[in-house]
């Protein structure tokens, strides 16, 4: 199969320029080339995973399923919501995602088979992980587009001049229950990894990993949001920055390799 | 086209002779009905508080009034000279006429470019028309062609995007903070015209609950039974305040209500949730301080016209879009409106060359019959069928060419008796 991560890469990118096309020149066939675009990155990358399979455990195998969802999740918001805006913040990245995975794969990222039963918990905490992953995405991009959306109520810009956002309640939500979703994922999925690891006769050493370290330390940043967000007053804003940290910290962390998956080639 | 496009326009008069001649629903339908009758023709009329407008057309030849004709019967209609409307009224024939009412539908010739009401003002005369049967397959192909002319230039351009009133501006500010209304409260304060125009359209967001207060405990209750609200004291503003999530305000106290300080004291009782505070008193009612970007917005009377000004001059950056989808719409209707004039003639041109041709072609290959194998009888039919079309041509490219350059009734008129058509 002559697929490659430049086919979808590119894809996503057409379906971004376009979109931004359709800022100053709205119209249906704009629209619908862009859609079809997404849909054929999303369809190229499907099948690029379904031949490939890459390990979640590897920083090549989790940025690209995380690409993935993440593209899936922009051409829902796009059907649904109908707007631009959203393919403008979902699309960069996704693209930077994938471009991430293109450069881990030359770094030596593996390649293989994961989910064989006796791999079964490792294949578990891996998913779990990636779906708390996504979680902390979805809030990144609420959150990137709650301060824009911010920031020119706060200017008192227009309110349909350039990008037509959703309300701030709206992002606000969409934040708050994506960092809910994924803080008991998260949680699952740290203490699944924790289980392995004297299980699978781990070094002591693979505490201090940094992958290790970087999940725990997103598990506590979600956990600070979660208090934050229920316990006190902070303005949405400032847990709106602390969300975009916590994004960054899972970039290092799905970039760190996993202390476990050179001896047994899953997470 | 056989159509002339005649009216008056805040262009051409002003509101002093629009409205002396403007026409009510029932007023629009009757004239309507009378210039059909009058010029055995059809007839629409668009009346708007920005323009009175006729449309005239017949399907074939024959004249349609002039400008003066139309100044004396809209003078007629509402008492007033017409040489008083006559210089004020613009004509525009054929092509012209259409592309001028696609203009004026997809709102190009409207005083804030980009308005959404005209498209429904020009749907609802044609529609009246239509219904009175004064329209015919000129109007109403013509007016059904500038409906989706006027959608395709809303949907491919920025045209319309944005408001530019005051209060569907402030409304459009709340919508941008919020998302939902049915657990959201909004105080009025005052009882401004412009607040009330302005609280309708809150009102139509379904908020869960309206509360009202006045300096006049009278006025309160009578606005809050308008609206459905509830009134408050006003020494309870204070408390009314840190409840509600939007507040309106439109007094005509001469010294700010809310300052910085008093604010301070009702953001600390509000727990951290979000207000939106449109002020629109003149002077302020509000302490511009008090908006601070994050969980209190304060829009005043001056952010909202700016906003306006903004979107207008957005709106402004579509418009050369704008004119080349009516261009494109307006010639495209042109053409198929050639072509679909002409299809009886043709058709009808088409069977007299068929039937001549069968006449010369069946005794022929009778006389012939036993002495052809099939090709050679295929052949001769295909090469008479092939002379017919080529007779053909010539007057269908005529035609066409003709319809275009507007000597195409004399055109037909030919054709008619040169073929014996009728």
């Amino acid at each position: 199969m002559g697929i490659t991560h430049a086919c979808f890469g590119l894809s996503y990118l057409t379906a971004l320029v376009l979109e931004l096309v359709r800022q100053g020149h709205p119209g249906r066939a704009v629209r619908v080339a862009g859609l079809v675009a997404g849909v054929a990155g999303l369809v190229a990358q499907t099948i690029f995973l379904a031949v490939h399979q890459p390990n979640p455990a590897t920083a090549y195998g989790s940025l690209l399923l995380l690409a993935w969802v993440l593209a899936v999740f922009y051409l829902y918001g796009s059907v649904h919501h109908r707007s631009p805006a959203w393919a403008v913040f979902v699309l960069p990245v996704v693209i930077v995602l994938v471009a991430l995975s293109f450069l881990s794969a030359r770094n030596g990222g593996d390649i293989g088979s994961w989910f064989s039963p006796d791999r079964f918990w490792g294949a578990v905490h891996g998913l779990l992980l990636l779906a708390g992953s996504v979680g902390i995405t979805v809030g990144f991009l609420a959150s990137v587009m709650y301060l824009v959306q911010a920031r020119r109520l706060r200017r008192k810009r227009p309110p349909l001049g350039g990008l037509r956002l959703l309300s701030l309640e709206r992002l606000e939500t969409m934040n708050r229950r994506a960092i809910t979703l994924a803080f008991p994922l998260l949680t699952v999925g740290l203490l699944l990894g924790a289980m392995r690891v004297p299980l699978a006769g781990g070094p002591a050493a693979s505490w201090l990993d940094p992958k290790v370290l970087g999940t725990v330390g997103l598990w506590i940043v979600a956990l600070l949001l979660l208090y934050l967000r229920y316990a006190t007053h902070v303005p949405p804003r400032r847990l709106a920055f602390l969300t975009i940290v916590a994004f960054a910290l899972m970039l290092v962390t799905l970039i760190a390799s996993h202390p476990l998956s050179m001896g047994e080639g899953s997470g | 086209m056989n159509l002339v496009a005649v009216g008056v326009t805040f262009r051409t008069a002003d509101v002093g002779l629009r409205e002396r001649i403007a026409f009510s629903d029932p007023q629009r339908d009757a004239a309507a009905a009378d210039l059909a009758a009058r010029y055995g023709c059809e007839a629409a009329v668009l009346s708007t508080c920005n323009r009175v407008e006729l449309f005239l057309a017949r399907p074939g030849a024959g004249d349609l009034p002039d400008a003066a004709l139309l100044a004396e019967f809209l003078g007629e209609y509402h008492r007033v000279a017409p040489e008083e409307v006559r210089p004020h009224l613009a004509r525009r024939p054929g092509e012209d006429g259409v592309r001028h009412l696609f203009r004026v539908a997809a709102s190009l010739d409207s005083l804030i470019v980009g308005e959404g009401q005209i498209a429904g003002q020009v749907k609802a005369s044609f529609e009246a028309a239509r219904s009175l049967g004064t329209t015919g397959p000129v109007l109403n192909a013509l007016f059904q062609h500038a409906q989706r002319a006027a959608k395709r230039v809303r949907s491919e351009t920025g045209i319309a995007d944005g408001h530019v009133s005051v209060s569907s501006v402030a409304v459009d500010y709340v919508r941008q903070v919020f998302d939902h209304f049915g657990d959201k409260t909004v105080l009025v304060i005052g009882a401004g015209k412009m607040g009330r125009l302005t609280l309708k359209h809150l009102c139509h967001l379904r908020p869960k609950q309206i509360l009202v207060a006045n300096r006049s405990a009278e006025k309160a209750e009578d606005i809050a039974k308008k609206c459905g609200g509830k009134a408050v004291a006003w020494d309870r503003l204070d408390e009314a305040l840190a409840h509600a999530d939007i507040v309106l305000s439109t007094t005509g106290s001469p010294e700010p209500l809310v300052s910085a300080a008093r604010y301070a004291t009702v953001r600390n009782r509000r727990g951290g949730r979000t207000a939106v505070i449109l002020d629109i008193a003149v002077p302020r009612d509000f302490d511009p301080a008090i908006h601070d970007g994050d969980t209190t917005f304060v829009f005043n009377i001056d952010d909202l016209k700016n906003v306006r000004e903004q979107t207008l001059t957005r709106r402004r950056v579509h418009v050369e879009r704008a004119e080349s989808i009516i261009e494109e719409e307006a010639r495209r209707f042109l053409e198929n409106w050639d072509r679909r004039k002409h299809g009886p003639l043709i058709a009808r041109l088409t069977e007299e060359f068929e039937t001549k041709r069968k006449e010369v072609l069946e005794p022929l290959l009778a006389r012939l019959n036993g002495k052809l194998t099939e090709k050679d009888r295929n052949e001769i039919v295909s090469a008479f069928r092939l002379y017919q079309n080529k007779l053909l041509h010539g007057p269908i490219a005529a035609l066409g060419e003709a319809s275009r350059e507007t000597h195409g009734s004399s055109l037909s008129e030919a054709i008619r008796r040169l073929f014996r058509l009728d």
